[in-house]
Parts: C-alpha cells; sequence; structure tokens
C-alpha cells in the first residue's frame, strides 16, 4: 500500500511549538522506509500517527490515497511492532500471536494455520505454548514480529524493534527482517535512531531532525551525497570530518591555514560563486590518502590508534589542535606519537556553505 | 575442627558479618518485643476460642479453670437470637459492596491512570483530601439523603444506603491503589491492543483487567471485610434487630443487659471469621506477583 503524508504537523497539548511540522512523504508500495533521527527528533510521533495511536494535528495521511487521519487504528489494516515488544504477558505466545484474528473473529482453523505458518517463519515453533515471561529477550522479539506477521497487514510498522537485542542477534535480525519484508511484499516503515540498521536495511532513508525532514533518498544518496552538515555528520561510522574555512583564489583554505586543497576541476566550477565566502568541507575517514604523494598533501600527529582488524582508526592533531578522523586499512603501520602526510581523494569531498550547511557540489 | 566450632558459635544474620556482643542483646530485645506483641494479639483470640466451647460459662465470662466442652453457646446463639438474619444481612451488604467497588474501581483507576482530561490532577487531589474526613462525620446527611430518596423510591432501604456508603468509601480510597497498579503496566500494550483491534472496553477487559488481577483480587477483598468490621454506621443507620449486620447484632449479646451472654458473643465472633477465612482460601490463587512480567523488554 502507498502512504502519502501531505504536510503533517504535530503539535502535543501544551506545548508551545509543533513536534513535528510540514512532513511532505511518500512511500510506496513495498518500501522498506527507515525513518532515521537523533532521539527526540519526533520520529516515533511520525510513526505513532501513522498507526492511528496519535492524532494529527494538520495535515493529511493518506494510504493508497484514502484520507485516513481520524480511521482508528484498527481499521488501518497495519501491523505495529513495538521497541519494548509489548507481549500480552497473560497470554501463551500463540495466544499473542492469535490475538488480533481472534478480534476480528476469523475463524479458528484459519487463526491457526496462520499462526502456524508465521511461528514457521520465525522458528518459534518450539514455544509456542510457553509465556512470554518463560523466553528470553530475542524469541520475545520474533513472537512480537509473529504478532504482526499474522495479521497480513498491507502496512508493517516498527519502532526500533531491534534495540533491546544484544550485537550479535541484531545483525542476525537485520538480515531476517528484510527476507521477512521482501517474504511478505508488504509496506514497511521502521523508526531506529541508528544509522547502520538505516543503511543496510532501507530501501529509501527519511532523516528527520528538530521535527523537519533533513533528506529523502536511497542509502547511497546519504552516504555520497548527503544535503547538509547534519546528514552528512549523521551518516557514517567513524564521522565524517569537517573543517571550516573559506574558498578563496579557487583554493580551500582552512580557517588556520593547516590545509589547502585544491577542487577537481567539476567542483571548481560549482565552486566559483562562493570566491571569499565561508565554506566548510567534508571528508569521510576512509577517503584520506596515506603513503606517497598527493596534490595537496597536510601533516598530522597521531594521537590514538583503534585497531579494528580490517582497518585502523587513527585519531590525528593537526598543528593547531583540531582533530581529524582517518581510517586506513588494518595492515599499514601506524603507531601513536608519530607524524604523518596525508592526502586527499579529491573526488571525494563535500563542500557546504558554512552559513546554511547546505551542500553546495 | 577448631574452626568449625567457631563458626558454629558466631551468629549470622542473613549474609552479613557475625553479629557482635550488642547485636546479640538487640536481636535478644527485639525477640523479647515481638513474643510480648504476639502474646497480646493471641491471648484474647485463645480466650475466645475457649470461652466459646465452655459450657461452665453462663452469662458473664469469667475467667478460672472449669472447662467443659460444650457446643450450648452455639445452640444459643441459632435459636435465641437471630444470628443466621445477620449473616445474610451481611453476606449480602459485603457482597454486594465488593461487586460494586470492583466495577466502579476498574473504570475510576483505568481512567485516571490512562487518560488525560481536565480537572484530573484536581478531582484525584479531592479524592485524597476528602479521605481524611471520617466517615461516620457525615451520618446526618446520610439521614437527611436516604429520607429523600427513600420518599422518591420507597424500596430503598437503610441497608441499601448502607451499602452505598460502604461503596463510596471504598471507590475513592481503592482507586488510587488500582490507578498505582495500572500505571506500572506499559501504555505500549494498549497500544498494541488497540492496534489488534480492540476497543477502549476491551482494552481494558482483555488485557489491562487479567494483569491487574491481583490488586483487584485484594480490593474485592478489603471491601468484602469491611461490612464484618464496621459496627458504628450499621448501628446507628440500622434500626430493627431483623437488618442488622453481624458486627452490630453480635454487639448487642454484650451490651444490651437483657439479651446479655458473652460465651455466645465470642461463639458468633468465631463463626463470622469463617466466610471471611473462607474467601481468602479460595482467592489466594489469584493473588500473585509478578503477573506483568514478560510483557516488555528483554
Amino acid at each position: 500500500m502507498k502512504v502519502e503524508l501531505k504536510n503533517i504537523g504535530k503539535k502535543y497539548e501544551g506545548r508551545e511549538d509543533f513536534t513535528l511540522k510540514n512532513i511532505n512523504l511518500e512511500i510506496d508500495d513495498q518500501d522498506f522506509c527507515v525513518i532515521l533521527g537523533p532521539s527526540g527528533c519526533g520520529k516515533t510521533t511520525l510513526l505513532r500517527m501513522i498507526a492511528g495511536l496519535n492524532s494529527i494535528t494538520e495535515g493529511d495521511l493518506l494510504f493508497d490515497g484514502r484520507r485516513v487521519n481520524t480511521v482508528p487504528p484498527k481499521d488501518r489494516d497495519i501491523a505495529m511492532v513495538f521497541q519494548s515488544y509489548a507481549l500480552y504477558p497473560h497470554m501463551t505466545v500463540y495466544d499473542n500471536m492469535a490475538f488480533s484474528l481472534t478480534m476480528r473473529k476469523e475463524q479458528k482453523k484459519i487463526i491457526d494455520e496462520r499462526v502456524r505458518a508465521a511461528a514457521q517463519l520465525l522458528q518459534i515453533e518450539d514455544y509456542l505454548y510457553a509465556k512470554p515471561a518463560d523466553i528470553s529477550g530475542g524469541q520475545r522479539q520474533r513472537v512480537a514480529l509473529g504478532r504482526a506477521i499474522v495479521r497480513n497487514p498491507k502496512v508493517f510498522l516498527m519502532d526500533e524493534p531491534l534495540s533491546n537485542l544484544d550485537a550479535k542477534l541484531r545483525e542476525h535480525m537485520r538480515v531476517e527482517l528484510v527476507r521477512i519484508h521482501k517474504q511478505l511484499g508488504t509496506t514497511s516503515i521502521y523508526v531506529t535512531h541508528d544509522q547502520t540498521e538505516a543503511m543496510t536495511m532501507a530501501t529509501k532513508i527519511v532523516l528527520l531532525d528538530k521535527g523537519k525532514i533533513q533528506q529523502v533518498g536511497k542509502p547511497d544518496e546519504f552516504y555520497n551525497k548527503p544535503n547538509n552538515i547534519f546528514v552528512a555528520k549523521f551518516i557514517g561510522s567513524p564521522t565524517m570530518n569537517i573543517i571550516e574555512g573559506v574558498f578563496k583564489g579557487g583554493k580551500f583554505i582552512s580557517n588556520n591555514e593547516t590545509i589547502v586543497l585544491t577542487p577537481s576541476i567539476e567542483d571548481g566550477k560549482t565552486l566559483a560563486k562562493y570566491e571569499g565566502k565561508r565554506v566548510s568541507i567534508g571528508i569521510r575517514p576512509e577517503r584520506f590518502e596515506s603513503g606517497g604523494e598527493f596534490g595537496d598533501t597536510f601533516t598530522a600527529t597521531i594521537e590514538v590508534v583503534e585497531m579494528l582488524g580490517k582497518e585502523k582508526i587513527l585519531h590525528a592533531k593537526l598543528s593547531d589542535g583540531s582533530d581529524l578522523v582517518i581510517s586506513t586499512p588494518g595492515h599499514y603501520e601506524y603507531n601513536e606519537g608519530e607524524v604523518h602526510k596525508f592526502g586527499f581523494d579529491i573526488n571525494a569531498i563535500h563542500f557546504f556553505d558554512t552559513e546554511t550547511t547546505m551542500r553546495i557540489n | 575442627m577448631a574452626r568449625k566450632k567457631e563458626n558454629k558459635e558466631k551468629l549470622y544474620l542473613s549474609d552479613k558479618p557475625p553479629l557482635t556482643l550488642f547485636g546479640k542483646i538487640g536481636i535478644f530485645l527485639t525477640y523479647v518485643v515481638l513474643f510480648a506483641w504476639v502474646y497480646a494479639i493471641v491471648w484474647p483470640l485463645f480466650q475466645m476460642f475457649v470461652s466459646a466451647f465452655n459450657g461452665k460459662q453462663q452469662q458473664y465470662i469469667m475467667a478460672n479453670s472449669n472447662f467443659e466442652f460444650s457446643i450450648r453457646h452455639f445452640q444459643y446463639l441459632f435459636t435465641e437470637t437471630l444470628y443466621l438474619t445477620w449473616v445474610k444481612n451481611t453476606l449480602i451488604i459485603a457482597g454486594t459492596t465488593a461487586l460494586l467497588t470492583l466495577i466502579v474501581v476498574s473504570f475510576t483507576g483505568y481512567a485516571y491512570s490512562r487518560y488525560r482530561f481536565k480537572g484530573r490532577n484536581a478531582s484525584l487531589m479531592a479524592i485524597m483530601l476528602i479521605q481524611t474526613i471520617p466517615t461516620f462525620a457525615g451520618i446526618t446527611a446520610y439521614f437527611t439523603m436516604h429520607s429523600i430518596v427513600s420518599s422518591i423510591i420507597p424500596q430503598f432501604s437503610r441497608q441499601m444506603m448502607l451499602i452505598l456508603i460502604y461503596t463510596g468509601g471504598a471507590i475513592a480510597s481503592n482507586t488510587f491503589i488500582l490507578k498505582g497498579y495500572i500505571d506500572s503496566v506499559s501504555t505500549e500494550l494498549d497500544d498494541a491492543a488497540k492496534i489488534d483491534g480492540c476497543s477502549n472496553f476491551n482494552v481494558y477487559r482483555l488485557i489491562i483487567m487479567p494483569i491487574a488481577r491481583p490488586m483487584l483480587t485484594i480490593i474485592a477483598l478489603w471491601s468484602f471485610i469491611g461490612p464484618f468490621m464496621d459496627y458504628l454506621l450499621a448501628k446507628v443507620l440500622l434500626t430493627s434487630p431483623k437488618s442488622y449486620t453481624l458486627a452490630a447484632g453480635l454487639y448487642t449479646l454484650v451490651t444490651d443487659f437483657r439479651t446479655m451472654n458473652q460465651p455466645a458473643f465470642a461463639a458468633g465472633g468465631l463463626l463470622t471469621a469463617i466466610p471471611i477465612v473462607i474467601l481468602f482460601i479460595a482467592l489466594q490463587k489469584q493473588l500473585v506477583s509478578g503477573l506483568t512480567s514478560g510483557s516488555v523488554k528483554g
């Protein structure tokens, strides 16, 4: 089902400001849309509005072109997985999963078929008759998913469903969720603050901050063409390096003149109108060049080396005291306290207008 | 060996370091106080028990060692007094009170816990403050209310008035208790149930009520016991012995010199405990804690 948000705004009673304002979004059928943002940005509110658990202050919410602003949650043909799982503690796993169908007065036989099919899909057949208190966190998580799947909903809503799992299980469930999403062929809307989850699972990412949409697009667009400095810093780990400076004489010069950089010819053209203005550059840690001679270089002292195996994260300091994070292949020899020269991959520089924080190139 | 012996001599309290001399004296004093307390509670009960079955006791209970087992005081209770009527009255009043309280408190507790509405905090405070005024202070108002209502609906008896008074008091205090309990249940459960197709009423009936069952059981029990314990309101409000509750009825056996029979009073008191004990045993299974565990988090 296609979900459209038109100019949606939300103001909680008793609050001065709008929590969300002017949200325009189109989520196509079978999309896996991830709503991403730091805590308190309004992403859960947005999801709850789509679910019908919170009222919509202004704007229209359309499901397949039909306005559903005032339709109660049970009639929206949606299912939701909660952060806390919200399993009914007094019912068995089976009853938990069958509950929504029982409420719809579905036939016993059909309910049984659907519950067992979902249990098989999620590999929870062995404890269908256990109570939620008797199973582990990961299993509860699956039951919560199962409860949503059984419904066979048109839209699948998930509110940080993996945040209570340990790292290994989370990795596993990420893949599983995408697999289930494809198998069911529904539209999924997934809320998270974890950019890794967003990057790995989404077909479409919506990044929210301070109640506004910062960027909408595919994961690689987010990584390679961030709209503004906020997006650039939010996506990617370790965080992108942002260096402030001015654009002068066709070159970028950092504030303390520790870094001087000539942009690529293409970037140079777009930057021409920023001559003499304050500009920031962004460069991902892995796009520094090391161990050779390149056009523009700078020297930095390595303060801390984080060894991750396949890569080494270098926390370096420039002569003016500013910090840079540089990632190099794990087998390169770098030690703390050493001074090295580094260059830039000139095609991977992001230019931002320092005033507006918006992307230039 | 030596060490073992040493260990034996030391006195441990749970998993703490062994007690010092002061600690041991403290423990001794604590036990003295506890035993005195137990004695103060158990001795009168024991006396009541013995007197109820002592055929040698006459109209007044005498503290002496003459004892002869007999159930004549019970016979007296059933044949010479309106004991069975009082039991029936009390059971009806207590049962109705418990039922009404449960129904109303279910709604008020859930509403106060889950809904935000104008005057929510103010009304909660009001309920809290009104608690501090003893129920008996309103006795004149109760009389007036009863005479007004009964002039319109003649069937409205004094007993019904009593039920309403008990229920009113129970609703106020128990609303707080239930609200507090439901507050501890995650609202995501409500949300999940709503998406699963529940109306507001069904959210309570199918999800919240089963979870709040231990608390509801306690509320039912308390409001059931209330009418058994209360003497004052029943005595003042109910006028004919036929309409008395147990407390008011039994009291006539020790105050009114025409009907005085203290051993029968003891016997009646003993029997009164029976329905309450039965109810306790029947409801024990419901009084399990930890029903919310497993609903949320990992």
